[in-house]
């Protein structure tokens, strides 16, 4: 194993699967002499060439269905949108047309093509901050994926980019300067499963991305109180493993779901309902980004934001009202 | 100098290609007639008036060369190649089209004819267009892409967005504005703020032309033309063809023109100008016509037999290949 940056683990992904797949070609502003806005294509360009590393114009919705066409005609693409909050503007090439191509062509046609994202509020105000990843899962045809640390980037990337597709990939500002291991040789992740970061008996925290590390430093501070948080990270938002949520919460009886986009609607919606299907006695609630845009002040961004505390308050807030007979619903 | 395919010489070989796109035309005709017919017909933008357009690029294409069009499907759809049959089971939705009833008249492709499809949201196969072009240009296969959108796309933002990587990346993609006059009911003028739609490429020197679509030898000529440049390496082209819609916007929408006016648009009937013209150069046997006539009558009677015997798909299809 090797300690590496988020950036490099997608890098390393990217490189070695262009290796592999002489027909992959990346797209997308500023990623090629520059190396990515997060440095994450850094070196590509130079190892790659002009011809299979383009930077574009800022023009997001060619971007995408320019992505999905030369995918449907014998390419491999990956577009990067350089914020989730931009991806609105390919949303008609993706959903539309990349999402449904396999479809509605019976099986003739398919969009063999990874949409990176960069989700999250970081300072930057009410269009560079937004955790949209939600209504993607509302799409029947799109994969969505939202690894939390450099090894599960690695390897999930790097199945993405051998899938038939389309595959949205959603990474986040708050990760980047984050390190962790990859395996030193080749590993891939399968999509569409979860992974548990912690075990514990007395609830289980349910979250993605960036908020799966605020989750398991939420379960430490738990710990000292003397409770056990199981803590799965999705890693996958569609399809959802099931199994693994399924049979965490068998054995806490407890469930709260975190994120950091709204929750009207969202992946704790679902997760949550998901699982009362399947496990009906379970109690469980929710927490998310409060009905509000994101701020560009620190002050309004982190009122707006779960953090740790938040979800500790929020499990202890589960706990309590589980104990007392009361209604949990977040 | 080789003559380029859609523009035929004064010859015994012209003659037969002229009869072929009159038939073709007259396909097209009566099969969307075939098609109003039917029980249940659907939710569909008729081709009607818009005839020379299909068959005229289609004429200037080769097999390995990609189509894209907008929903308006149907005449690009049988132009070319699509056997009558399956299309009109796609587009009453059963099993036996191409799509297996799932793309319709909005959506259907048939990649292995050069059909890479249709497309429902207004422009929205400008991008892909130039996509599957970029494909082309890296795999080096020597393909043109060639991609119809109507007047209604041009107000469009990503037609700007298209048209600058096509220049700035060189793609083998001609884009084919079809005018016909109006975006549902809003007319042109009332739409769009260049009063000529050439002009739209103009800063990105790509080479224009605006053509008679009403005339389907000019159509094919033309095509043939930009489309011989760009596969000899020269870039995008974007050609507009100006034709007349004959029918309302869909088969469900209201007519919003005036009678006087559409008088004026049959004038423009690109089968009556091109019978009247084939005629006026010698080909006056009234037994030529009518063999032709019946031939085709006969092929959307047997397209006809064939979409009422397909098969409904079964309900579970609906799940298939998500």
């Amino acid at each position: 194993m090797s300690k590496v940056f988020f950036r490099e683990a997608l890098a390393r992904a990217i490189s070695e699967e262009m290796e592999r797949e002489p027909r992959l070609f990346l797209l997308g502003q500023d990623i090629a002499g520059h190396g990515g806005s997060y440095a994450e294509t850094r070196g590509l360009f130079e190892r790659f060439g002009p011809a299979r590393v383009r930077n574009t114009p800022v023009a997001e919705a060619m971007t995408v269905g320019f992505a999905a066409g030369a995918a449907a005609a014998g390419l491999r693409a990956m577009a990067f949108i350089t914020y989730l909050d931009f991806l609105m503007l390919g949303l008609d090439a993706l959903v539309n047309y990349a999402a449904k191509l396999r479809f509605k062509s019976a099986g003739q046609l398919t969009a063999p093509i990874v949409v990176k994202a960069t989700a999250g509020a970081k300072g930057q105000g009410p269009t560079h901050a937004q955790s949209i990843e939600s209504w993607l899962m509302n799409v029947p045809g799109l994969t969505v994926l939202a690894p939390s640390n450099p090894g599960d980037a690695y390897g999930l990337l790097k199945t993405a980019l051998r899938a038939p597709g389309p595959v949205v990939f959603i990474d986040h500002k708050k990760l980047f300067p984050q390190g962790g291991v990859v395996p030193e040789r080749e590993e891939l992740i399968p999509i569409g499963s979860a992974a548990v970061r912690r075990a514990g008996r007395h609830l289980t925290l349910v979250a993605h991305s960036y908020m799966s590390v605020l989750a398991l430093e939420a379960a430490k501070l738990l710990a000292a109180q003397g409770i056990e948080a199981e803590v799965i990270d999705l890693r996958s938002l569609w399809p959802i493993d099931w199994e693994a949520l399924t049979g965490s919460v068998r054995h806490t009886g407890h469930l709260l779901t975190v994120e950091e986009g709204q929750v009207v609607c969202g992946v704790g919606a679902e997760i949550a309902f998901g699982l009362r299907e399947r496990v009906p006695e379970l109690r469980v609630a929710r927490l998310g980004a409060r009905r509000a845009p994101v701020a560009a002040s620190p002050v309004l961004e982190a009122y707006t934001i779960p953090d740790a505390q938040a979800i500790v308050g929020a499990a202890h807030e589960l706990l309590r009202r589980a104990a007392n007979g009361q209604s949990t619903n977040g | 100098m080789v003559a380029a395919a859609g523009s035929p010489s004064h010859d015994r070989g012209d003659y037969v290609e002229r009869m072929r796109r009159f038939k073709s035309m007259l396909l097209l005709r009566s099969f969307e007639a075939a098609l109003l017919r039917q029980a249940k017909p659907g939710f569909q933008l008729l081709s009607r008036g818009e005839e020379a357009v299909a068959v005229g690029v289609c004429a200037a294409l080769e097999r390995r060369d990609p189509l894209l069009c907008s929903g308006r499907s149907i005449g690009t759809a049988l132009a070319r190649g699509m056997a009558p049959g399956p299309l009109l089971a796609e587009l009453i939705g059963k099993d036996g089209g191409p799509n297996r009833g799932r793309a319709g008249r909005a959506h259907v492709s048939m990649p292995s004819i050069g059909f890479f499809g249709a497309h429902g949201v207004v422009g929205g196969n400008l991008p892909v267009a130039a996509g599957v072009a970029f494909a082309q240009q890296q795999l080096a296969t020597g393909a043109v892409t060639c991609c119809l959108f109507g007047d209604g796309a041009c107000g469009a933002g990503v037609l700007h967005e298209t048209l600058n990587i096509a220049a700035l990346w060189h793609l083998p993609l001609v884009l084919i504005c079809t005018n016909n006059g109006y975006a549902v009911s809003t007319p042109v003028h009332e739409a769009l703020a260049p009063v000529r739609l050439t002009d739209l490429a103009a800063p990105y020197r790509i080479p224009t032309a605006s053509i008679d679509g009403a005339d389907v030898d000019a159509v094919a000529g033309h095509t043939a033309q930009s489309v011989a440049d760009t596969r000899a390496g020269r870039g995008p082209c974007f050609l507009e063809l100006r034709c007349e819609r004959l029918a309302t916007h869909s088969n469900l929408t209201r007519e919003e023109r005036a009678a006087a006016e559409l008088d004026r648009l049959h004038e423009r009937d690109p089968l009556l100008l091109y019978e009247r013209r084939l005629r006026s150069e010698g080909l006056q046997e009234d037994a030529l016509w009518s063999q032709m006539r019946a031939e085709v009558e006969r092929e959307v009677d047997a397209a006809e037999r064939f979409a009422e015997a397909a098969a409904w798909p079964d309900g579970e299809q609906a799940l298939l290949d998500v």
